[in-house]
């Protein structure tokens, strides 16, 4: 589907950068699939992104599964633009849902991580500003605390508990006497 | 492992919409209480005096639809006397002062004035929802200036609540060229309706979903109507009686079957079962239909529908129904989820044990029942339980007072017993029928879910009551109603009454001496007691006072201190 697009297109799709991990690991990745980070994208236009782009806050494991995330989504959205563009025939709006299941498949099974990987994919998410990423993983944890108390949340997520006994009584109490 | 950064939680809260899990992760830890607490924008206030209306903006700067319950329920049943409490104004007058930016306010068992109204029209420049349940105290004048002002509204719902008739100029009053409505339901308006305006009003907004009308709509009017509303999917017809002619009949059910998104039918006043007729091409897609205004309708005619309605989740009829018709529920509705049978002419056929039986075994997927019958037995609530261990709401209501099982002549515990047995995250009871101490037991041992109890006209002794209050680890709100408890139950509660949101207690056995040493030792509760003969509870000799008969209490916990429009017929001990 990516084939879709004008040769200009094509020639900055091709352009590639180099993503450099905290441990120093280097990783080639088209310019469609970089940008769907918007802390790259703005290095790409400001043109600083000649001899790789240092991420000192992301490790490589972690990286990787990023780039997997990015490029599954670019290569998404410019099939949705390829088939867009065209005649919106009843093929096209076929080709439409089934990019949308497959999308909706891959993206439940890269969010079957544990709650650590989680963590950090959530943080490079932020800290690389992936809108849609950000949004799946905070999404997980959102699902992850429904229905939980704050003590199994605190435990879920390594949080430590830094409200006095007086302040965390006075909240549960205006908590729940006012507004459960 | 590090934090989540503050940006992140807030995009976390984002997704956390319900108001018990945002109240969870405000006691997480300091910055997620101020990060959820500062991103807040829908706060639910239980009972309008468990908190200042100020301290809510304080806490929920950004608030932007604000939920606030007034009377106790069985204000529903006439029991809270008028002029109780539970005004609106001082909750409208803190938002506009603090929170300009609301866009819903919902509001249930509150007094509502003309200048509550007028005062949200005026202050609140994004206003687009309001929801009025069970409200009272203003008029058609009231809607007059919310129609004029909030240019961007969408929802304007007066569901059961009840409006004095001033004039019907407000239906022509909604923004022109058009609207943003997709809610409208006055369907509780007792007065005239101009119809050209309803018409002209219905044709400027596109977005219409949800549209209940009152019963002074004649039938031309909404035949013409409909054919504007392709989209609805929620529809309150009004009277099926004036204004029915052939032509009306052919448009209105040719217009019905255009309205392929019709999920869900109401209305139907003084609908007899040859027009009802009409109606069936629709009922194949309702989700939810509500019959228990048309008492005119037949058995058979109802029958008749109800058999091609066989996706309906939500079903209210009037009792007339009879057995028969339960069975034939049963038979087409497999997927009913809720199910309210009200008590409709007294003298027509009624519903037993025997039509709630059917209904058990035929719709399995049944969480909610509200019913209204004639009689009861032990073993048909056994069978109940045991075909529908999922209700989440179990309301009985045996028409004569006090009956024994129809056939043993024993008391119902037992009955009542299976279903707290058997239905294990059962949140709602009530009970009726001949009971005694047994049940309550039942209760407390079984009902660990359970939220609110009401009991009427049951009972045997206090350890009934005591059995609940021990028992019930998540009860929140007790309501009682003419049954023996006495002093010894009402004391025994101490230690739950702050770990529930309100107790209730009317025509019980209970005197002001119990009432005041329970608010002696419970601060934080407001102990009310409404005596409506007038006299004025300081002024009797202290130990005469001390044993007179407490007619109704109504105790909540509160962090708001004492409240301070207490009407003279109430004294807060």
């Amino acid at each position: 589907m990516a084939s879709a697009g004008s040769g200009d297109e094509k020639a900055a799709a091709a352009a590639m950068i180099t993503l450099i991990s905290s441990d120093n690991e280097k990783f080639e990745v088209t310019e469609a699939t970089a940008t769907l980070s918007q802390t790259i994208r703005h290095m790409i236009e400001d043109g600083c992104t000649d001899g790789g782009v240092p991420l000192p806050n992301v490790t490589s494991k972690i990286l990787a599964r990023v780039i997997e995330y990015c490029k599954k989504h670019a290569t998404a959205a410019a099939g949705e633009e390829g088939s867009s563009s065209s005649f919106s025939d009843a093929a096209f709006l076929e080709v439409d849902r089934a990019f949308l299941e497959e999308l909706e498949e891959f993206d439940d099974a890269f969010l079957e991580v544990d709650r650590a990987t989680l963590f950090d994919l959530i943080l490079a998410a932020n800290y690389l500003d992936i809108k849609g990423l950000l949004n799946l993983t905070c999404q997980k944890v959102a699902d992850s605390v429904k229905g939980k108390t704050p003590e199994q949340i605190r435990e879920m997520y390594n949080i430590v508990n830094d409200l006095t006994p007086e302040e965390e009584a006075e909240i549960r109490r205006e908590t729940q006497w006012a507004f459960e | 492992m590090a934090y989540f950064p503050e940006e992140v939680v807030e995009h976390i809260l984002g997704y956390v919409t319900s108001h018990r899990d945002r109240n969870a992760t405000s006691l997480v830890c300091r910055a997620w209480y101020h990060i959820e607490r500062r991103s807040r924008r829908s706060v639910l206030v239980s009972n309008c005096y468990a908190v200042r209306p100020e301290r809510v903006h304080v806490r929920f700067p950004r608030m932007r639809s604000l939920s606030v319950k007034g009377k106790p329920h069985f204000a529903d049943f006439d029991l809270v006397p008028a002029g109780w409490g539970a005004r609106a104004d001082p909750w409208v007058d803190s938002c506009a002062r603090a929170c300009p930016g609301l866009e819903e306010l919902r509001l249930k068992r509150m007094v509502v004035t003309d200048e509550c109204l007028k005062r949200i029209a005026g202050s609140f420049t994004n206003f687009k929802s309001l929801v009025l349940v069970s409200c009272e105290g203003f008029s058609t004048a009231g809607l007059t200036t919310i129609a004029t002002n909030c240019r961007f509204l969408k929802e304007l719902d007066l569901q059961e609540s009840v409006v004095e008739h001033r004039g019907h100029q407000w239906l022509h009053c909604f923004p022109k060229p058009s609207t943003s409505l997709e809610s409208l339901n006055f369907a509780c308006l007792a007065g005239e309706v101009n119809a050209h305006a309803l018409e002209r009003l219905v044709a400027r907004s596109p977005n219409l979903k949800r549209l209940r009308l009152n019963r002074a709509v004649p039938f031309d009017v909404l035949s013409r109507i409909l054919g504007r509303t392709p989209k609805l999917e929620d529809l309150g017809t009004g009277s099926f009686v004036r204004g029915n002619n052939a032509a009306a009949y052919v448009s209105l059910f040719a217009a019905l079957g255009k309205c392929s998104s019709l999920k869900s039918l109401s209305g139907f006043w003084d609908a007899t079962g040859l027009f009802l007729r009409g109606i069936f091409s629709v009922c194949k897609n309702l989700t939810c239909l509500n019959l228990s205004y048309a008492p005119l309708v037949q058995s058979a005619d109802l029958i008749n529908i109800i058999r091609r309605c066989t996706n309906l989740h939500v079903l209210w009829l009037l009792d007339h129904i009879g057995d028969e018709g339960m069975k034939v529920v049963a038979f087409s509705c497999p997927h009913l989820q809720e199910l309210r049978v009200f008590p409709g002419n007294p003298s027509a056929t009624t519903v037993t044990e025997e039509g709630l039986v059917a209904i058990s075994s035929g719709c399995r997927k049944l969480q909610y029942v509200l019913y209204f019958c004639n009689r009861m037995t032990n073993a048909a609530l056994i069978t109940i339980a045991k075909n529908c261990p999922q209700l989440t709401s179990f309301r009985l209501c045996i028409l004569e007072l006090s009956s024994a099982d129809a056939v043993t002549g024993l008391p119902l515990d037992e009955g009542f017993g299976a279903i707290v047995q058997s239905c294990k995250g059962l949140r709602r009871l009530s009970m009726s029928g001949l009971l005694t101490d047994c049940v309550f037991l039942y209760i407390g041992m079984y009902a660990e879910k359970l939220e609110m109890l009401s009991v009427a006209f049951a009972g045997g002794t206090d350890d009934g009551m005591v059995y609940v209050l021990n028992g019930c680890k998540n009860l929140k709100k007790l309501e009682i109603r003419d049954s023996p408890f006495g002093d010894t139950a009402l004391l025994a509660g101490m230690d739950r009454y702050e770990a529930m949101r309100s107790l209730w207690m009317s025509s019980c056995n209970i005197t002001l001496g119990a009432c005041k040493t329970l608010a002696a030792s419970m601060p934080s509760v407001n102990v009310e007691v409404i005596n409506e003969a007038g006299a004025s509870i300081d002024e009797v000799d202290e130990d005469a006072s001390n044993a007179t008969k407490v007619e109704k209490l109504y105790l909540y916990r509160t962090t708001a201190g004492p409240r301070g429009d207490v009407p003279g017929f109430v004294s807060i001990l």
